[in-house]
């Protein structure tokens, strides 16, 4: 029943976190489109394993709107629906805000928040039309709690604490009651949670995944 | 549509639209009017416009709301067809400009005549 198969996009499905959803969601049975800048081994494997079976990629910068709606239009219109998209996709932007080059705050601006809310609202649109959908923007504790160095990055709420600099994963590995980082699987197991059925009603909530941190 | 629709056809679909969408919320409406105000008069709320925009994006194959119109500028009927038929005929854009900006010359003309009167 390959028709049947809920859409699942991923941005960011290159590596990480996002590689790891990917690879969740075609357990799960979805199809699944991810987009990144650049084409990883993670990448190169699913295509040549799959074949084109349940698995799309598109090179796209989050930068470009004009693409990231071409490429929400064209998974769409190619597999007919979209079920759920993870704004995952982010970059880390370190550095004290008096110091840091206008256009690199910009960047961080465009990828890590104004692309998801691009792709929300392309996606929004195929949803809509199918009278459901849902949709996990990933964030960060920086998004909760300031850190120093981190302006930008928790102004944009978004991109992955593996990005970060080894002094700041172990200064937030001290102050977290857990005492460790989270692996990535705890947290695609959240979201694999809120994109099941047994979430059907949860919505517009924030589920913190962050070993107590921000308790 | 595989070829471009006419004005015509265009009012006809997006009044399809709309009306589709009442049929759900209220029932069957025979007529509509192109000063029918979409929320005060027609009662649709800015999801149900969503979700209409999004129908009409998918059977015109454009949406004036990503860069030509604001969404805020649709009131009635009449501007949501309006908004459709310049995404697909630009020249209706260029002359309703024209036309306004002749309006405009028109009325200073007349303000410069009744200031000499004086």
């Amino acid at each position: 029943m390959p028709q049947a198969r809920k859409v699942a996009l991923v941005s960011g499905g290159s590596r990480g976190l996002g590689a790891q959803l990917v690879s969740g969601f075609l357990d799960r049975h979805y199809r699944v489109a991810t987009l990144s800048r650049t084409k990883t081994t993670f990448i190169t494997k699913m295509l040549r394993a799959r074949k084109g079976q349940h698995f799309h990629w598109g090179a796209v910068d989050g930068r470009d709107h004009e693409a990231l709606r071409a490429f929400v239009k064209d998974v769409g219109d190619r597999l007919g629906r979209i079920d759920v998209l993870v704004n995952n996709a982010g970059i880390a932007m370190e550095g004290i805000l008096p110091t840091m080059r206008t256009r690199d705050i910009v960047e961080a601006v465009e990828v890590n928040l104004t692309a998801a809310l691009v792709l929300a609202q392309a996606c929004s649109r195929f949803m809509l039309r199918q009278g459901s959908g849902c949709i996990v923007n990933i964030s960060s504790v920086h998004a909760i709690r300031g850190h120093s160095g981190v302006a930008v990055y928790s102004a944009t709420k978004a991109a992955l604490v593996s990005d970060m600099a080894e002094e700041q994963k172990r200064r937030i590995a001290r102050r977290t009651p857990l005492g460790r980082l989270a692996r990535i699987d705890e947290v695609a197991n959240a979201v694999h949670f809120l994109t099941s059925d047994q979430a059907s009603f949860i919505t517009g909530q924030t589920l913190v995944v962050d070993g107590g941190i921000t308790c | 549509m595989l070829t471009a629709p006419t004005l015509a056809q265009i009012e006809s679909i997006v009044h399809g639209r709309i009306r589709a969408v009442l049929a759900e919320r209220v029932g069957e409406v025979a007529r509509l009017s192109g000063t029918d105000k979409l929320s005060a008069t027609l009662g649709l709320s800015s999801l149900d416009l969503a979700f209409v925009v999004a129908e009409l994006e998918a059977e015109l194959g454009v949406d004036p709301f990503a860069k030509l119109v604001s969404i805020t500028s649709v009131r009635s009927v009449g501007d949501l067809v309006r908004a459709y038929q310049q995404a697909l005929f630009p020249e209706l854009q260029r002359g309703g400009d024209e036309h306004a900006v002749a309006a405009a010359v028109k009325r200073a003309q007349t303000r410069r005549t009744r200031r000499k009167r004086r």
